[in-house]
C-alpha cells in the first residue's frame, strides 16, 4: 500500500505525525518504508534519529534518485541506525522499518518524464518490498505532489492501492486551506483528474487528519474559567460545522491527534517509554496514533462515503 | 562432455550467412523532386556518376586484393517519405536512362524497405541495437544521456532545467564530439518523430540501408530484405507497395550484399551521409554476422576493415 | 606495452539482481518470451528442462570509468557492459550485468567501434592489478560514482522489464532484492574451477569471488545467475518463514502466510541444474558448508510438518480450496 501524507501548510505535524504512523504499523508486524518526499526541506530523518542524517544524506538520497544521478537510494534501516533508545532494537513480531532520506540540502526540483519513470519504479520496487510504504510529501502545492498524482496515474501503478492523509490543524484557515488543497481548482483531484485519474476513485482514497486538537474535555482544560471553555466548545462546534460542509466531516476523517508537546516541540516518535515510563507523552495521544495506524490498514474506514 | 548429451535447440540460436560480394557500388538516390525535374535530370545524373562509378570498379579491384572484384550496384527510390510515379511507369525509365549512360543497376530498393521489409520492422530492430558511445565518468549508473529519438556524436549542452530550486548557478558548457581532436564537430541526429505515427528520418533510414547493403542485418538468425526477381510472368506493379523491397534486375549480377560500400551521391547528401556516419559508429552489429563476414574475408584474402563505419565510402560528385 | 599484461588472462566481474516478478500467475515459456524480447531481431533463449529457464538477448552499455580499488589508484577503462534479463519458472527475474577485463588496451580511449565489436569487454587504459580491483569491486559499501558499476545496469535491466505491461504488479508474497556481486579469476595451475568466497552482507549485498577454469563468459554469468537465485530463493524463504511466525502465532494465520511459498516457491530449488562440467565444483563447496540445500531442506520440512498438523487437527481441508 502506497500512503501519501499532504497537508496545505506547514506546522501541520504532518511529517511527526506520518512517521509516527509508520512507526505504529511496523511495531503491528508490517514491513513499513518511510520516503522523505518532503524535498524542499529534507528533514525527516531527524524524526527517527537516526545520526548524520538528519539533514538528509551526503550522497545518494531521493533527490539523487529521482534525477537520476545514483541508481540505488540510500536507505536507512531504523531498527539499526536509530539512536534513540526505544528504537534501537527491533521488537520481536515487529516489522521493516527503512527510511528513504532526501539529499543534505537537497531543493525542490522540476518534474520531467524521466523523474516521473523513476518515481514508478521506486514506488513498484518498494510496493513489492513493504507492506506500507508512507510517502511524505512537501507541504502545499508543490513538484512532489505532481510527480505523485503523474506516477500514480501510470498504467503499471493501477494495481496498486493508494491512499492519501491530508494534515491540517484545527482552525478556521487550516480546515479552509485542507479543502482548497484537496478539492479546489488547483488541488489534489483537479490535478489528478487532468493527469488521468478517475475523479470518483482519487476522492474516496483521501481522508483527513486533524493535529494538535485541543480537546475542550481534557482535564487540561479543566481549570479553566467556564466562560472560556464554553466558548472552546463553541469554537470546536462551529469547526466541526464548517469541516462538514467542506467535506471534511466525520466520513472522509481519519484521525484525530491532540495538541501534544511531545509532537510540537521534539518532533520525535512516540514510544511506549515515553507514555509509561518516562511520562513526557500522554496517552490520549499514543492511543490516537495508534488509532489512526489501525485506521490506515482498515478497509472499512476507507469505505466510508 | 555431459553437458552435450542433452540439447535444446531453442536454447542455442544459429545465424545464417549470406553471399557477399566485394563492394556494393549505390548509383543513387530518387526523390520526388529529382523525378518531378524530368527524365533530363536522370540522364544528367547517371551521366555524372558514370566516371565515379567506374573509378569505384578500379578502386575494388585493387582493394580485393587477389585482382578482380565483385561488384553489384543498386538504386534506392524513395517511396517512404513521398509516393510518386509507379514502378511500371519510373523502373524502366530508370533503366533505360542507367543504360544510356553506360551504367546496369543489379538491384532496386524501396526506400520503405529500410523501415520495414517482408513483416520485418527493420528501423526498429536497428534502433534496439544503438549503444551509445558514453561520455567520461560513464559508470553504468546512469542511463546513457540519450534523448529519446536522438543520437549524438558526442555530449550536448547539459539543460539546466533539472536544476533544483535554490542550488548552485550552472555555468554553460558548449556541447563536445567524443575524441575531438582539439575542436568538436557536434553533431545531434534526429532518428524519429511521432507525429502522431513514427517517422523514420532519413539518415536513420539510410543507415539501415548501409547495414543491408554490408550483409550486417538479421531477423532471428535468418537474412532480411533479400533480393527477389519477378518472376517471368509477372509485370512492373502499379504501386510500390506490390513491388518486391529489394529488386533484384539482372540475374546475373554479384549478390547485394558486400564486404564495403562505395555510395556516388551528389555532394548535397553530405550532412546525411555524416549523420549516418554517427549512427553506423554506435551500432552493435549482429554478433554472428560480423564473424561471418570476417572469416569469409580472410578466406579470400580481402581486408575489411574492423569499424563498420569505416566500411562505407563516398563519392560526392558537383551535382544538382 | 607492458608485456606480463599480454599473458594475463581477463577476469571476468558482475552483479545479479533477483526479484520475484510482480504478477499473480506464474509466466508461461510463450509469455516469458515476449515479456524478454528486449531485442526484436534476436531470440529469445528458452530452456525448458529441467525447469523453465528463459533468457533475453544480451544488451550492451557503454562506460568509461575508473576500475574499482581501494588504494585510490583507479585506472580508467572503456569498454561495454553485457547485461540480460533471466527469468526461471516464470516467477523469479533475474538481470544480471557482467564485463570481462581485457588489458592492453593502450593509453587512449578508441574510437567507439572499436569497443562496439567487443561486446561485454571493458579495456583498462593503463595498468591495473587483479587483487586490488577484486577488493575494490567486492568492498561491501556501495560502489563510488564513477566507478565501474554493472549493478547498476542491472538494476535499470531489472526495472524495465519489471515493469512491463504483462505484468499485474500483483506479486503473490512480499519480498526484496538481492544482489550478488561477483569476480572470477583465472583458476592457477591445473584449472579446476573454485570459488573462494561468498559473503552475505546486510541490505542484501553479497560478494562472491570465484577462480575459474577457461571457459565462457556467458556461462561463468550463469553460475553466479544460479548462485544468485538459490541464494534469493533461501533469504525469501527465511524471511517469510519468520513473517509467517510460524511457530507462534495462531495455526491458521501462520498457513495463510505459508500458502504463498508452498505454491510459488517451494517447487523452484535447483542448485547447478544448468551448469557445466566445467564450472562444477562450486556447488560442492557450498553444499558441504554452510549447506545451502540443508537450510532449504529443514526449512521446506519445517513448513510441510506445519501443514500436516493443521490438516491432520482442521475438520476441514484448509489448503485443498482453490
Amino acid at each position: 500500500m502506497l500512503v501519501f501524507a499532504a497537508s496545505d501548510k506547514g506546522g501541520t505535524g504532518r511529517s511527526v505525525t506520518s512517521s509516527n504512523v509508520a512507526y505504529r504499523r511496523a511495531l503491528a508486524g508490517d514491513d513499513v518504508c518511510y520516503l522523505d518526499f518532503d524535498f524542499g526541506s529534507p528533514t525527516a530523518a531527524a524524526v527517527f534519529d537516526v545520526p548524520g542524517a538528519s539533514r538528509g544524506v551526503a550522497s545518494a538520497g531521493l533527490h539523487s534518485h529521482l534525477q537520476g544521478r545514483h541508481t540505488e537510494p540510500h536507505r536507512i534501516d531504523v531498527w539499526a541506525e536509530s539512536e534513540h533508545d526505544e528504537l534501537r532494537y527491533r521488537p520481536t513480531g515487529s516489522g521493516r522499518l527503512v527510511l528513504l532520506p532526501g539529499d543534505r540540502d537537497g531543493g525542490e526540483f522540476a518534474i520531467g518524464k524521466d523523474t516521473v519513470r523513476r518515481c514508478v519504479n521506486l514506488f513498484l520496487q518498494l510496493e513489492s518490498e513493504f507492506d506500507v510504504v508512507v510517502v511524505d510529501l512537501s507541504a502545499g502545492r508543490s513538484y512532489a505532489v505532481d510527480m505523485v498524482l503523474e506516477a500514480t496515474a501510470q498504467p503499471e501503478l493501477q494495481g496498486v492501492l493508494s491512499r492519501w492523509l491530508v494534515f491540517h490543524r484545527w482552525t478556521h484557515q487550516h480546515v479552509i486551506a485542507a479543502h482548497g488543497l484537496v478539492f479546489g481548482e488547483r488541488g489534489i483531484v483537479a490535478g489528478g483528474v487532468e493527469r488521468g485519474h478517475d475523479k470518483g476513485a482519487l476522492r474516496d482514497s483521501i481522508r483527513f487528519v486533524r493535529a494538535a486538537v485541543p480537546d475542550p474535555e481534557s482535564p487540561l482544560w479543566s481549570h479553566v474559567p467556564l466562560a472560556q471553555s464554553e466558548w472552546m466548545r463553541k469554537c470546536d462546534r462551529d469547526l466541526t460545522e464548517l469541516a462538514a460542509e467542506l467535506e471534511l466531516g466525520y466520513a472522509r476523517l481519519l484521525g484525530k491527534i491532540p495538541l501534544e508537546p511531545v509532537l510540537q516541540w521534539r518532533e520525535q516518535l512516540i514510544t511506549d517509554e515515553d507514555v509509561l515510563a518516562s511520562k513526557v507523552a500522554g496517552m490520549a495521544t499514543r492511543q490516537a496514533l495508534e488509532e489512526l495506524a489501525a485506521a490506515l490498514v482498515d478497509d472499512e474506514a476507507w469505505e466510508r462515503q | 562432455m555431459t553437458e552435450q548429451i542433452f540439447r535444446e535447440t531453442t536454447a542455442e540460436p544459429r545465424t545464417q550467412s549470406l553471399p557477399l560480394a566485394h563492394v556494393s557500388l549505390e548509383l543513387g538516390h530518387l526523390y520526388m523532386e529529382d523525378f518531378e525535374e524530368g527524365p533530363d535530370r536522370l540522364r544528367e545524373h547517371f551521366a555524372r556518376v558514370k566516371p565515379w562509378a567506374d573509378a569505384a570498379r578500379q578502386a575494388a579491384v585493387v582493394m580485393s586484393g587477389n585482382g578482380r572484384a565483385r561488384v553489384s550496384t543498386c538504386f534506392l527510390v524513395d517511396d517512404y517519405f513521398t509516393q510518386f510515379s509507379s514502378p511500371r511507369e519510373l523502373v524502366p525509365l530508370l533503366l533505360g536512362e542507367a543504360k544510356a549512360a553506360g551504367l546496369e543497376i543489379d538491384y532496386l530498393a524501396r526506400e520503405s524497405a529500410c523501415a520495414q521489409a517482408d513483416g520485418v520492422a527493420l528501423a526498429a530492430s536497428v534502433e534496439s541495437r544503438l549503444v551509445e558511445s558514453p561520455p567520461e565518468g560513464s559508470d553504468g549508473s546512469r542511463p546513457g544521456v540519450r534523448e529519446v529519438g536522438w543520437l549524438s556524436n558526442g555530449q550536448r549542452t547539459p539543460s539546466s532545467s533539472t536544476a533544483e530550486a535554490m542550488g548552485r548557478v550552472v555555468p554553460w558548457t558548449p556541447p563536445s564530439e567524443a575524441g575531438a581532436r582539439r575542436h568538436s564537430i557536434f553533431v545531434d541526429v534526429e532518428l524519429w518523430n511521432e507525429d502522431p505515427r513514427r517517422t523514420w528520418s532519413c539518415p536513420f533510414l539510410a543507415a539501415v540501408w548501409q547495414l543491408a547493403r554490408l550483409g550486417l542485418l538479421r531477423h532471428r538468425g535468418s537474412p532480411v530484405l533479400e533480393p527477389r526477381a519477378l518472376r517471368p510472368d509477372q509485370t512492373l506493379p502499379e504501386t510500390w507497395s506490390a513491388l518486391p523491397p529489394l529488386l533484384r534486375l539482372n540475374d546475373a549480377a554479384a549478390p547485394f550484399a558486400a564486404y564495403r560500400t562505395t555510395s556516388v551521391l551528389p555532394s548535397r547528401f553530405l550532412p546525411i551521409e555524416h549523420a549516418v556516419r554517427v549512427i553506423l559508429s554506435q551500432v552493435e552489429a549482429d554478433a554472428a554476422a560480423l564473424r561471418q563476414v570476417a572469416e569469409r574475408a580472410a578466406a579470400e584474402g580481402t581486408q575489411v576493415p574492423e569499424e563498420i563505419a569505416d566500411r562505407a565510402a563516398y563519392v560526392f560528385y558537383p551535382g544538382p | 606495452m607492458a608485456p606480463p599484461d599480454r599473458d594475463r588472462r581477463p577476469i571476468l566481474c558482475g552483479e545479479v539482481r533477483t526479484s520475484v516478478l510482480r504478477t499473480s500467475e506464474a509466466l508461461t515459456a510463450r509469455t516469458a518470451a515476449q515479456l524478454l524480447n528486449l531485442r526484436p531481431d534476436e531470440h529469445v533463449l528458452l530452456s525448458e528442462r529441467p525447469n523453465l529457464r528463459v533468457a533475453s538477448p544480451q544488451l550492451l552499455t557503454g562506460v568509461d570509468c575508473r576500475l574499482p580499488s581501494l588504494n585510490g589508484s583507479r585506472p580508467r577503462a572503456v569498454g561495454t557492459v553485457a547485461a540480460r534479463a533471466v527469468l526461471t519458472e516464470g516467477r523469479v527475474l533475474q538481470a544480471s550485468a557482467f564485463a570481462r577485463l581485457v588489458p592492453g588496451g593502450g593509453d587512449h580511449r578508441k574510437p567507439w567501434g572499436h569497443y562496439l565489436l567487443r561486446p561485454g569487454v571493458v579495456e583498462p587504459l593503463g595498468r591495473h592489478q587483479d587483487g586490488e580491483f577484486t577488493e575494490g569491486f567486492l568492498a561491501a559499501a556501495p560502489l563510488p560514482g564513477g566507478v565501474l558499476n554493472p549493478g547498476a545496469v542491472a538494476e535499470r535491466l531489472l526495472d524495465e522489464v519489471l515493469r512491463h505491461r504483462l505484468l499485474d504488479q500483483r506479486a503473490p508474497f512480499k519480498s526484496g532484492r538481492t544482489r550478488l556481486r561477483w569476480v572470477a579469476l583465472p583458476a592457477a595451475g591445473d584449472g579446476v574451477t573454485s570459488i573462494e568466497r561468498f559473503t552475505v552482507a546486510a541490505d542484501g549485498l553479497r560478494t562472491v569471488a570465484l577462480r575459474v577454469a577457461p571457459a565462457d563468459p556467458s556461462a561463468v554469468a550463469a553460475l553466479c545467475e544460479d548462485l544468485a537465485l538459490h541464494d534469493w530463493l533461501l533469504t525469501t524463504l527465511v524471511a517469510l518463514v519468520e513473517r509467517s511466525r510460524l511457530g507462534s502465532g495462531d495455526r491458521e494465520a501462520v498457513l495463510t502466510a505459508l500458502r504463498p511459498v508452498v505454491d510459488h516457491l517451494l517447487h523452484l530449488w535447483m542448485p547447478g541444474a544448468r551448469v557445466p562440467d566445467v564450472l562444477s565444483g562450486v556447488w560442492e563447496t557450498l553444499e558441504r558448508r554452510p549447506g545451502f540445500s540443508r537450510q532449504w531442506q529443514a526449512l521446506v520440512q519445517r513448513i510441510r510438518d506445519q501443514v500436516a498438523l493443521q490438516t491432520v487437527s482442521l475438520p476441514r481441508p484448509v489448503l485443498a480450496d482453490s
